[in-house]
């Protein structure tokens, strides 16, 4: 029954555990509950571990980070930490204070506690690779630790002479030296540059001696005798004195020989600062700075030598050949500048590096005056320079026209340059003659002033006449540049004397105009007096001639009448047309025209000439002598001339002359038809004291009206000399015949006009 | 099937080994020994826990089991009696456990305030003949009916707080 025993001392334990009270646990829940209650109240001090499910209080987290700190060897992150002791960073930050105050030998620094043991040991370390190194710097170290500079440099300095041995620099007191090291440094670079003899820049010696940079510029100084630095900084050059001193018995024996001195061939030496260097190394010479080179003063007088030469030579000089080679012509110009004095600059030209005497220009302009005259001859004979004139003058007028403010005479002139080159251009007339010499410019190859000169010049230019071509300058000095073998200055040269010759050509051609002009207006006063009496005398004629006609039949009169108007009034009126031709410049000869050409001429004539002359023309078709002799005093008042009076005693010397030289005709005369006629004439003249102009045609009429004065016997003797005539006149058969009759009976017809004379003298 | 509470609770729960009736005289002995250990365990456990809940004990012969089983709601305990029998044929038919005192109070108990188990425990039970004994039983049937029916019964006023009386 042992089993039985058994169920009942497990019951009996059943009731044993039922019966002990039960642990009076709390749940985590209740007890986190009660804790932070507790917290809240302020009844205990507790941090919760990270995880929530710890507490720990201030004191044990101190201890706690205390020995954490040991563990990981006097250093550790603040971060680290909280993670390992499983603290919030806040609670860690919080107690650090305590921690610190605690213990003297715990720092904070940088979010890690560090504690003494730890310092010494990197003083230690430090030490050791400074010996190992020779140099250590701060900056190395903060990477190498991952520690502030400042920290470490505050190691190193507490610990200098004791844990750490070595020198702090003195330009860098984060810098560290041993002495062994900077007295092999020291050594490197004294036989770096020793060894040296040509400039080199300071980083090539930097790389061969291996020696960083602020090491070499301090220890420079101690070390080196033997030559200079360009500068202190990196790009900075060696320069060995054995070589400064080459290069400057180079520059001086370089300058003393030539007299100058390239700033190139200092560049290539090394000397970049060449005009300090210059200036040092040159004292007491005089010099003179040109843009690529410096030059002594005999250099300078050597070219004033030249000039003055070429002045008194009355020649040129190449200055380019003379001078050393290596001056450019900017060079050249200073050179110039700094040579001539002002009374020479007056007598030469300068045309790039050719020095040339004035008087050498003088005989090239010379060698062109004959051309020059010539053409300023023909420009005035062709017109052009007239028209040049007119349009200038339109210019001119135009631009008073635009500025009436102020008339001042001296500003006119420019004023009128304004004008000529603003954009409304001149008239018709002046901008034909821009546009041809503008062509001829071009043409003439004188691009150098065209472009070189603004627009408004340009424009002024194309305004002036061109009396000379470039090109004609060009050809004229041509020879003479080519005997002195000055090709190269042609252009120039060209240039320079084309608008001097081109004035003088214009000044010519003024003169010459005015010299013509004063010509031509005296010739026209001598004719309009010449024409004046003569038509005078003419009108005169027609008046007398119409007194005779008036003592012939009705019937004759009419046709003398028509002849007259035919002929001499004609003749009048081609006077007067030539010369209103004449006054307006236009080339008609009115000879050539009929009645109605006269009549549209006339009527293309200004207004004043117009009216009257139309009427004259009319006049000559018409039957009356009288209107025409109106007309014609009408006509000529426009022209200014005056018809005398009419004077009856001069009338009858007028009658007189024509008979007279009537009878002189008549006596030369061998036509056999012409001698009777002027036999008729003149008996006519004689009998009358009328002059008649009449044609052969008239003869007839002439003979029948002059029978009444005539006697029986000479009336038979002209009528059969008539008849004759006729026949001869007719043709025909007896043409021979009447020849030979009218031959024989040609001294009886003079005898009688002759006889006439004396006969009606008596009378 | 059962919450994870109950699922952790039985786990610590000592299986038993001995398949045997009240009537298998010498076996049965040897399965009350192992019922004994295993309700020892699952109370010290509870009260470990702070859980503890119930009182039983049984006759001599550990056919009828009896006690005391209590609820605490709302910070009150409601205290009921407990009782069983062990059937004849134990341990393949569960035991049925009463609550005589809330007899004809609930819908979720058969006559004679023998509690009505959930659906789960009987195939469960059956699954686990003889592994499970009375302390399953205890943790499997009584404890969840309590934690269901008593707020339920609470909260219709069918049963209210009595000062307790011992």
């Amino acid at each position: 029954m042992a089993d039985w025993e058994e169920v009942k001392r497990l019951a009996a334990d059943f009731q044993k555990v039922q019966l002990t009270s039960t642990t009076q646990k709390l749940s985590e829940r209740n007890c986190i509950e009660i804790v932070s209650w507790l917290i809240d109240r302020k009844m205990v001090d507790l941090i919760f571990t990270s995880d929530g499910k710890e507490y720990l209080t201030p004191t044990q987290l101190i201890n706690e980070i205390k020995g954490e700190l040991y563990d990981q060897g006097g250093r550790i992150n603040l971060v680290e930490l909280a993670k390992n002791i499983g603290v919030d960073l806040a609670h860690i930050n919080a107690h650090l204070n305590e921690v610190l105050k605690g213990q003297k030998d715990i720092q904070h620094v940088l979010g890690q506690l560090i504690d003494h043991s730890y310092i010494s040991r990197v003083a230690g370390e430090i030490n050791e690779k400074l010996q190992q190194q020779g140099q250590i710097s701060i900056g190395d170290l903060t990477i190498h630790y991952d520690l502030p500079a400042e920290f470490l440099q505050q190691i190193v300095d507490k610990n200098l002479g004791k844990v750490v041995f070595g020198k702090q620099d003195k330009n860098d007191p984060r810098i560290y030296y041993t002495e062994s090291f900077i007295a092999r440094t020291k050594a490197k670079i004294r036989g770096a540059l020793a060894g040296l003899t040509r400039p080199t820049p300071v980083a090539s010696i930097l790389n061969q001696v291996d020696v960083n940079e602020k090491m070499f510029f301090s220890l420079f100084d101690q070390t080196c005798m033997y030559g200079t630095l360009t500068s202190r900084l990196p790009g900075a050059q060696y320069i060995p004195n054995v070589y400064a001193r080459s290069q400057n018995e180079w520059v001086s024996n370089f300058y003393r020989q030539n007299g100058y001195l390239e700033y190139d061939a200092l560049n290539r030496l090394g000397i970049t600062d060449y005009k300090q260097y210059i200036k040092k190394q040159l004292v007491n010479e005089e010099l003179h700075y040109l843009s690529s080179c410096i030059i002594s003063k005999s250099i300078l007088e050597r070219v004033q030598a030249d000039i003055d030469e070429c002045i008194a030579s009355k020649s040129y000089t190449d200055l380019q050949s003379n001078l050393p080679s290596v001056f450019n012509e900017k060079d050249i110009e200073m050179i110039l500048n700094a040579a001539l004095t002002n009374q020479q600059r007056q007598q030469i030209l300068v045309i790039e590096s050719y020095v040339i005497s004035k008087a050498f220009v003088e005989k090239l302009a010379d060698s062109c005056d004959e051309l020059v005259k010539a053409n300023a001859k023909a420009t005035v004979e062709s017109g052009k320079y007239q028209e040049y004139q007119i349009s200038l003058h339109s210019s001119h007028l135009r631009s008073q026209k635009s500025d009436d403010a102020d008339d001042k005479v001296d500003k006119r002139e420019e004023r009128r340059k304004k004008a000529a080159s603003g954009k409304s251009g001149g008239g018709t007339q002046g901008r034909e003659t821009k546009t041809r010499s503008t062509k001829k410019f071009n043409r003439g190859g004188n691009k150098n002033i065209a472009e070189t000169d603004d627009d408004d010049d340009v424009q002024v230019k194309k305004m002036v006449l061109e009396v000379v071509a470039a090109d004609e300058v060009r050809d004229s000095i041509q020879p003479l540049l080519e005997e002195e073998s000055l090709d190269d200055l042609l252009e120039p040269l060209t240039a320079h004397l084309f608008p001097k010759l081109n004035e003088k050509g214009l000044e010519a051609a003024a003169s010459i105009y005015v010299a013509t002009v004063a010509d031509r207006t005296a010739n026209r006063r001598q004719t309009h007096n010449e024409l004046q009496n003569k038509l005078n005398a003419l009108i005169g004629d027609v008046r007398l001639f119409e007194k005779g006609t008036k003592l012939l039949p009705q019937d004759v009169q009419t046709q003398l009448v028509k002849y007259l108007l035919k002929s001499l009034c004609t003749d009048i009126v081609n006077e007067v047309l030539n010369y209103i031709a004449a006054e307006q410049n236009l080339g008609t000869k009115a000879e050539t025209l009929n009645n109605d050409q006269k009549l549209k001429f006339v009527n293309e004539l200004p207004s004043e000439f117009k009216t009257p002359l139309v009427q004259l023309v009319k006049s000559l078709s018409g039957q009356s002598i009288d209107d025409f002799m109106t007309t014609v005093e009408e006509a000529l008042i426009p022209c200014s001339m005056i018809l005398k009076k009419i004077d009856k005693k001069k009338d009858r010397t007028v009658v007189l002359n024509h008979k007279h030289q009537l009878l002189e005709q008549l006596n030369k005369c061998e036509d056999v038809a012409l001698a009777l006629h002027l036999a008729t004439l003149a008996i006519f003249t004689t009998a009358t004291h009328c002059m008649l102009h009449a044609s052969g045609r008239h003869v007839t009429a002439i003979l029948a009206f002059l029978k009444q004065y005539l006697t029986e016997e000479q009336a038979n003797e002209l009528t059969s000399y008539h008849d004759f005539v006729t026949l001869m006149l007719s043709g025909g058969s007896e043409v021979e015949n009447a020849k030979e009759k009218l031959k024989e009976k040609l001294p009886v017809i003079k005898s009688i006009a002759n006889e006439f004379k004396k006969a009606g003298s008596e009378k | 099937m059962v919450d994870e509470g109950t699922r952790q609770t039985l786990s610590k729960i000592p299986l038993l080994k001995t398949k045997a009736g009240p009537r298998d005289k010498e076996l049965w002995v040897q399965r009350l020994k192992e019922e004994y250990q295993s309700l020892i365990k699952y109370v010290q456990n509870n009260k470990e826990a702070d859980n503890d809940w119930f009182r039983l004990e049984s006759n001599k012969e550990g056919t009828k089991w009896f006690g005391k089983c209590w609820y605490i709601h709302d910070l009150l305990k409601y205290e009921f009696d407990v009782e069983f029998d062990i059937p004849v044929t134990y341990p393949t038919t569960a035991p049925e456990i009463a609550l005589p005192e809330l007899d004809g109070k609930t819908a979720k108990m058969y006559r004679g305030g023998k509690i009505c188990l959930s659906d789960h425990f009987k195939p469960l039970w059956a699954r686990n003949v003889p592994k499970f004994g009375i302390s399953h039983a205890m943790a499997l049937g009584l404890g969840p009916w309590l934690a269901v029916e008593i707020p339920d019964l609470i909260a219709k006023g069918v049963i209210s707080y009595k000062e307790k009386t011992g």
